[in-house]
């Protein structure tokens, strides 16, 4: 019995340990930028939200952002990775940054709204960078409060997914496509519903025939089951679904590695990435599943804000929301993908997003859920 | 002899972590001076330090007492997660004086993350269901509850989290911040002292904790000997989801002021270190509680002093975890050594 209780302790052990170290040590905080880099008057840190450095997505672009700062600038980099996602925890990781010296303290995701709240008011000297989110109280209807020494940035997901949409139908012509989605939160929902807006652009106004059925939305419920996300996207491969966007962290990963393993088969089916250009994620043979990604420049946004900061020019107490006319969000600079003609249509679309001649909707409306 | 064990598994944690610095090209010494400094280096991080021990006292004593009883609670995250839950909708939904109200919080929360234990404890104790099958299972049953009950019902500001508490509701002492000079310690830590002395008395000096006990030990001899061994079984599980209940009080409305959706309290499973490394005594179980809040708290401050990333220090943390968890191994050991010399001692003589 006992032995028998030891060894199911030690499985269990190692299944929490084994989630716990998955991620493989990033080359990363050196410290100072090496060669001759200017050496900025500040040090920049960061604290990462739920889940790796490297995680595809938020982390991983903010801290590409911060990274291509530190060459530029000699700002330093550093980041923290709290012990888990409560506002205490992100509280003492911005305290510990702040104690060591870093003073210009970059936050990518909605969960650190209470966290700036209390910190732009706790450190008046150290400036505050929130992407995706508005520092508030956490108090139902509470106003964001975005105080002197904080920038809060937002994204026009939809305007991403629009693109992404459109270059889909584009594409593939005709097919039914899916949408994966993680936690049902507005910046999932805008781009699932810009893409769906893309999508009947395209069948309207383009000659293409892509559907989507209300089945094959779905929110899977977390960012990181990428079990889950294979079986979901296995259920819709099955269905007769072509393409799939799939807005969920990790849950995409698992969506992407089950198009990998139809497509090695012989099937033809696609992914839509999301974030970041996720081309190199789907890659087998010389080809890529991913036919393209909706993305969201958030190491731009990082770097951007950083860059303000060395010429003086911190835009403090400003909600920035970055969209295609600023360039924030767009399909990636390369779609291996995607043909020329389909990349020209799609050139016109984005002017015409950004000449204000077609607006996506950032509400649902009567789009599916 | 548990004491030295103990000690031996965080020293070779210890000197194995600063193995793995110095592999990384990173000073140990160093490391460790953060470590601990950030861990101690002024009151308001010895009250992060408590506050952060405290939820991982409560779950390392829901798992210890269960293991002292002859069951393997691996259920812990899943009954902190559904005491917490019930203690936040009482917070909501209740409104009484404050003293009253955090009395019947912590109540609750006890029954709710009890109830949750007593569904494998009768499954267990009927029809011989393996315990560390149907907790694991009632952790996904909590998880997905409170994934549909809190968005549902107490929808706060964002989609992935409940309403805050109102401060009526909250076990945040001003005196205890101050005292403290703004640390996040608040009344749970007390839940917790006052838990661990409760259960050490239980344990050791009541004819409940006795049976409990024997049950665990040889449950046939038990029942032999006229002890109700399913009714004992059935309320050890109870006793032990309760304190892990206990611990999502302390989580979730005083280190926390609200709940998250889709994660699992992971001090459900750190409790099972905990309870190892502290030999499943109640003050071992507060006393390696209390050292792994430290490393935990103190993490962060090594990895912003240093050039250590935050993954080394993780992985440095669960080596210590792991020879913790292993301490049964230096038992052996030590046993085997014993016995060489016992039989050379023979063979001399």
């Amino acid at each position: 019995m006992k032995k028998g209780v030891m060894s199911l302790l030690s499985l269990a052990l190692s299944v929490s340990m084994l989630a716990g170290c998955g991620s493989k040590p990033e080359e990363g905080a050196t410290g100072g930028a090496g060669g001759e880099a200017p050496k900025a008057s500040f040090t920049v840190g960061m604290v990462t939200d739920a889940g790796t450095i490297d995680d595809k997505s938020f982390n991983q672009g903010t801290y590409e952002g911060i990274e291509r700062a530190n060459k530029d600038f000699g700002t330093g980099l550093k980041y923290q990775k709290p012990a888990g996602t409560t506002e205490a925890e992100y509280t003492k990781e911005i305290g510990n940054l702040y104690d060591a010296g870093y003073k210009f303290i970059v936050t990518p995701g909605f969960k650190f709204e209470t966290a700036i709240f209390k910190a732009q008011e706790k450190y008046k000297d150290a400036k505050f960078v929130l992407i995706d989110g508005a520092p508030n109280s956490g108090e139902p209807d509470a106003k964001p409060v975005v105080a002197d020494n904080t920038v809060s940035i937002f994204f026009a997901e939809q305007e991403s997914g629009f693109l992404a949409g459109v270059a889909t139908a584009l594409q593939l012509k005709e097919g039914e496509a899916g949408f994966i989605g993680g936690i049902q939160i507005p910046p999932v929902q805008k781009f699932n519903w810009g893409f769906q807006q893309g999508l009947n652009y395209a069948n309207e106004n383009l000659d293409t025939k892509v559907e989507i059925k209300k089945d094959n939305v779905v929110y899977q419920g977390t960012f990181d089951n990428v079990a889950a996300g294979g079986q979901l996207a296995s259920q819709m491969y099955s269905n007769g679904v072509k393409v799939i966007f799939a807005a969920a962290g990790g849950v995409g990963v698992g969506a992407i590695q089950e198009a990998v393993t139809r497509a090695k088969g012989g099937d033809e089916v696609w992914i839509v990435g999301v974030d970041v250009d996720q081309y190199n994620d789907g890659v087998y043979g010389d080809k890529s599943v991913v036919l393209t990604s909706a993305v969201k420049k958030i190491d731009q946004a990082a770097y951007d804000m950083i860059k303000a900061e060395t010429e003086g020019k911190f835009p403090g107490g400003q909600t920035l929301t970055l969209d295609a006319k600023s360039d924030g969000v767009g399909l990636p600079a390369e779609n291996p993908n995607l043909s020329e003609e389909v990349l020209k249509q799609v050139d016109e679309v984005l002017e015409k997003i950004k000449s204000g001649e077609i607006t996506v909707s950032a509400e649902q409306g009567d789009l599916l859920p | 002899m548990n004491m030295i064990k103990s000690l031996a598994a965080v020293l070779l944690g210890l000197a194995a972590g600063a193995l793995l610095m110095a592999l990384t090209g990173h000073n140990p010494a160093e490391g460790y001076k953060f470590l601990f400094e950030g861990g101690l280096k002024n009151p308001e991080r010895i009250g992060n330090t408590l506050a952060t021990a405290t939820p991982l006292i409560l779950t390392g004593l829901s798992v210890a007492f269960a293991f002292r009883t002859g069951l393997f609670n691996i259920g812990a995250a899943g009954q902190m997660l559904f005491g917490g839950f019930c203690a936040t909708a009482v917070g909501h939904l209740v409104d009484l004086p404050r003293a009253v109200l955090l009395l019947l919080m912590v109540l609750v929360g006890f029954l709710g993350g009890a109830l949750w234990a007593l569904i494998p404890g009768i499954l267990k104790a009927r029809y011989n269901v393996h315990e560390v099958v149907s907790t694991i299972m009632m952790n996904w049953i909590a998880y997905w509850t409170v994934f549909y009950a809190i968005p549902s019902y107490f929808k706060g500001g964002s989609e992935t989290e409940s309403r805050q508490l109102p401060a009526n509701a909250l076990f945040h002492e001003n005196w205890l911040s101050e005292l403290f000079q703004g640390s996040y310690v608040n009344l749970g830590f007390f839940i917790a002292i006052i838990s661990v002395l409760i259960t050490g008395f239980l344990i050791n000096r009541t004819t409940l904790g006795y049976e409990l006990k024997a049950v665990g030990f040889n449950r046939h001899a038990a029942e032999y000997a006229g002890i109700a061994v399913k009714r004992s079984i059935v309320m050890s599980m109870f006793i032990s989801g309760g304190i892990a209940g206990l611990a999502g009080v302390a989580q979730y409305a005083g280190n926390a002021s609200s709940i998250q959706i889709g994660i699992l309290p992971t001090q459900g499973f750190d409790g099972i270190a905990v309870a190892l490394l502290g030999a499943n005594a109640p003050l071992g179980v507060l006393v390696s509680a209390i050292f792994f809040g430290l490393l935990y708290s103190g993490r962060g401050f090594m990895n912003a002093m240093t050039e250590i990333p935050p993954e080394i220090a993780d992985s440095i943390i669960a080596i210590i975890i792991y020879f913790a968890a292993t301490s049964i191994l230096i038992d052996r050991l030590y046993r085997k050594y014993k016995s060489r010399r016992a039989a050379n001692k023979k063979q001399g003589g």
